[in-house]
């Protein structure tokens, strides 16, 4: 897409206003889309998105721009338009760019826009009909099949020239379960850093039944009780509860500008001793694995808290100006048209000492989470909010009856305290995390923990 | 200009390959934005993006395809691509290219155009300036930002329908945050406008919103009366506008299915859907299929009137499409969505509506609609903060608490509305809006 040449002409003139340090970002992404609904296949989307974002340094001042025009003269105008915002024209030396190339740990066999629609569309269809086949009471199924195949280029003054190839696949399956006039629902969207391969693993009929099987439970469920209980939340997707309470809180984006609840807590015992969380980028085929991330910086694994220690923040280019420590390759971003900043990739709490049994045993009276949705956080004052999909009461160390409609709430710093019991069933599950520099996957992960106290919204 | 170029290209590919039903949909946007953060501007942006969509019928099933790299040669892709999506479908409900409405609304002569680079880093530094300004409690981590956008959207089919629109949204944020010993605090307050003038209250106003919110304390669980801040009650409108698609209650997916001419409200609720709200930048006389747009009322006095329908839907239920069948993006299919989508003001002022619970919780926060709320079955349950009203006066502030219920049954609990419509920010054709309203006997969880 970009040369080498271009880059280095383009970079020059971006430096022409005095920044201290430019940056180039170019992409090409080919979206592809099949959903269905009520049985039959109803859209068939693909996108092809394409562009260039240049960014600029002084200091800890940048300058954006980004535009769909590609060609020479369109690359050239946005880096005169960077210039030009970043201060006054001077002539600049050269800029000499070394092609460097990144070792590719997420091979991919198939990749999901180089196949026939039809393929996708039956692999979908397989997923959708087991929901609807799996319970008479299960009325309506829709669901998606996507791919992304996401080529970056990056260039900077630091001489980096280089380009990263991402391919990811996602299925997605809702159901909806009716009985006497009330819908209920359940869903459940498996992905992976791979191509079509991806369900050599994964059977689609499984995701269906899965979906299916919530929206059942959910429609024999009563109204949760609102209240402070204890809760055990259930691995996978459980751990949003660490993405949203405390991961936000430790990306750079607000701790650099004193914005985070975390801010200034290195080496402080933020959490309970059984706590041990990590970011990484590196895991080969996971969802929120990149080989590089959209600074150029090599993903790494970033052990973020270690029994119960900050041991880490996550920092992109600008945090690491602004906080004097080194970058993470934590700088993410959706497309060109969004700044880089840091971000999350595969996010999990680790195994921890207590046994699953255990932990369900020691609850008197309490909320056993099995599935959980997403959530949001204030990275100010560490008050989030997620919402439960699936729960149970627990009685007497016992799960019981399910029950429906709740949200958990709370602040990161009260609920790294009070998760006193870690089990030992880590698993991870794929999310879309949205934030300033938009849309990315991300994994959130955890084994089954006990939290001893939280507001539990019910009615 | 570019689009010109783009549809001849697209006209002649389509004819090679034989199409005689299709459309061109376009959207380009600029925009420009200055933040700041202590004393200096901390980031500049400008933007230009946008693509072009294309989608035809073959053997009655619509293909789609889109991109955003302008050349002849992609334009032939295009065209291939979305013929080869077509034939991927087997829904058989029946889909248009539409040969026009009678008429389009004309919307009102105005200047769009971005503000300029200068005047957009002035505004956002005399912002922050006199942000900072307001109190000596305001500290880092606080921002301020304007932000300029110009859209412009072209629409060109086989019938020959051809139509345009230019829209262009120009508006500032501050987002103190406060401090006092180890509590920090933070706010967020928007305002439409290019200059400093348009902007002259957000300092005042996002500070005092901070400051108020400090030292919030705790409520005990139980059924309360709740005043709802209009900006908070308009996300539950937002939350469960699917549930007003036809598409989604001929799914069954909404619970509406099959109410049109019920009562599915309280007398005093009447919701309407208006494509050209006077005073909202972004007005359109066209959806994205080309059909009028009109204003009407969806829910009036508490009667369900009508559900949103587009083409394929109104032809399914035997009605005319309501111009409601939307893209929220160049590269997204057509879905049905509303436009300035509020409940209609009641008479009350703020004061009156305080006084008038006596007793209860005001509601001016509420957060994680997109994960506890659901718009099949209806549930929520909200994380929000906000006041104790007691003797029908505010007093102190209160947090971390969430409120459960059902929007169905909440539509039906509404008793009071408050005198003026506060409208959410208008970042594309779809904008919320709600008064202030008065909700008896909430389920709310405390401690």
């Amino acid at each position: 897409m970009i040369s080498k040449a271009l880059a280095e002409s383009v970079l020059a003139c971006a430096m022409a206003g005095g920044a201290d340090f430019v940056e180039l970002y170019g992409e090409i992404t080919r979206n592809n889309a099949v959903s269905m609904v009520d049985g039959k296949i109803d859209r068939v989307t693909d996108n092809l998105i394409s562009g260039v974002g240049i960014r600029a340094f002084l200091g800890t001042r940048t300058v954006f721009a980004s535009t769909s025009d590609t060609s020479r003269e369109g690359l050239m105008k946005c880096a005169r338009s960077v210039a030009a915002a970043m201060g006054e024209l001077r002539a600049v030396e050269r800029v000499i760019l070394n092609e460097r190339i990144f070792p590719n740990i997420h091979p991919v066999r198939t990749v999901p826009s180089g196949v026939d629609a039809k393929v996708r569309a039956d692999l979908l269809r397989a997923g959708c009909f087991a929901a609807k086949d799996y319970d008479a009471s299960i009325s309506q199924v829709s669901g998606s099949l996507s791919g992304v195949d996401h080529t970056i280029w990056i260039a900077n003054t630091e001489g980096l020239y280089t380009t990263d190839r991402h391919v990811r696949t996602r299925i997605a399956v809702s159901a909806v379960a009716s009985a006497a006039g009330v819908n209920q629902s359940g869903s459940a969207s498996p992905g992976a850093g791979m191509g079509l391969e991806f369900f050599e693993a994964v059977d689609p009929r499984d995701v269906g039944r899965e979906a299916a099987r919530q929206a059942t439970v959910n429609l024999r469920a009563d109204y949760c009780p609102a209240g402070t209980m204890t809760v055990a939340i259930e691995n996978g997707f459980g751990g949003v509860i660490f993405h949203e309470a405390c991961g936000h809180s430790l990306e750079a984006s607000s701790v650099a500008i004193g914005a985070s609840q975390m801010a200034g807590k290195l080496g402080q015992q933020i959490a309970n001793a059984k706590v041990t969380a990590i970011d990484d980028g590196t895991i080969p085929g996971a969802w929120g694995s990149v080989n590089i991330d959209d600074e150029g910086t090599p993903t790494q694994r970033n052990v973020l808290i270690e029994n119960g220690v900050l041991k880490s923040y996550m920092i992109d280019r600008l945090g690491s100006r602004r906080m004097g420590l080194p970058m993470t390759g934590s700088g993410r971003r959706q497309s060109y048209t969004y700044e880089p900043t840091s971000r999350m990739t595969n996010t999990f709490l680790a195994n921890g000492p207590d046994k699953n049994e255990d932990i369900i045993a020691s609850m008197e009276y309490g909320l056993y989470c099995r599935k959980m949705g997403g959530g949001s956080v204030n990275p100010l004052t560490g008050a989030f909010n997620f919402a439960v999909t699936e729960g149970y009461l627990v009685r007497n160390g016992k799960i019981c009856e399910p029950v429906r409609g709740a949200s958990l709430i709370g602040t990161g710093s009260e609920i790294l305290q009070n998760i006193d019991m870690v089990g030992q069933n880590l698993e991870r599950a794929q999310g879309m995390c949205g934030s300033s520099s938009g849309s990315i996957p991300t994994d959130v992960g955890q084994p089954l923990i006990r939290v001893s106290t939280i507001t539990v919204g019910g009615r | 200009m570019i689009f010109e170029e783009m549809k001849q290209a697209l006209v002649a590919a389509a004819e090679r390959a034989g199409l005689t039903q299709y459309e061109i949909y376009s959207q380009l946007e600029e925009s420009i934005s200055a933040e700041t953060l202590k004393d200096e501007i901390s980031s500049f942006a400008s933007s230009v993006s946008g693509g072009i969509c294309f989608r035809c019928i073959v053997d009655g099933k619509m293909g789609y395809a889109s991109g955003e790299r302008m050349t002849a040669d992609a334009m032939e892709e295009l065209v291939s691509r979305a013929i080869s999506n077509a034939q991927c479908i087997d829904n058989d409900d029946e889909v248009f290219i539409f040969a026009g409405s009678p008429a389009y609304a004309t919307l009102p002569e105005r200047e769009v155009r971005l503000t300029d680079a200068k005047t957009v880093r002035d505004t956002a530094l005399a912002l922050q300036t006199a942000t900072y300004a307001e109190s000596d409690k305001v500290g880092d981590g606080t921002q301020s930002a304007v932000i300029s956008a110009v859209q412009e959207i072209h629409l060109y089919n086989s019938n020959g329908l051809s139509l345009s629109n230019r829209v262009g949204m120009s508006g500032a944020y501050a987002m103190p945050v406060v401090r006092d010993g180890e509590e920090a605090q933070e706010s967020f307050e928007f305002a439409l406008g290019a200059s400093a003038e348009a902007f002259s209250e957000l300092p005042k106003k996002s500070v005092q919103k901070a400051l108020d919110k400090m030292g919030a304390g705790l409520v005990e669980s139980g059924k309360y009366d709740v005043l709802f801040d209009g900006k908070q009650f308009r996300q539950f409108l937002s939350t469960f506008s699917p549930v007003f698609s036809a598409k989604n209650a001929q799914l069954g997916l909404s619970l509406l299915a099959g109410k049109e001419g019920e009562k599915i409200a309280a007398d005093c609720v009447t919701v309407t859907d208006d494509p050209m709200q006077q005073d909202s930048p972004m007005q359109t006389s066209f959806d994205g299929e080309g059909v009028a747009t009109a204003r009407k009322s969806v829910i009036e006095n508490g009667v369900l009137k009508t559900l949103l329908y587009d083409l394929t839907t109104a032809k399914k239920a035997g009605v005319e499409s309501t111009g409601n069948g939307q893209k929220q993006s160049y590269a997204a299919p057509v879905s049905i969505a509303p436009y300035h989508f509020a409940i209609e003001a009641g008479e009350r002022t703020e004061e009156e509506l305080l006084a008038a619970i006596g007793n209860g919780l005001y509601i001016t926060e509420c957060k994680g609609f997109h994960a506890g709320a659901n718009a099949v079955t209806g549930d929520f349950s909200i994380e929000s903060a906000g006041f104790v009203i007691r003797d029908g006066k505010r007093a102190e502030p209160v947090k971390s608490f969430t409120v459960a219920g059902n929007f169905f049954e909440l539509l039906k609990a509404v008793d009071l509305l408050g005198n003026e419509i506060k409208w959410g920010v208008p970042g594309s054709f779809t904008v919320f809006g709600s008064p202030d309203v008065v909700v008896r006997g909430m389920s709310v969880a405390g401690k």
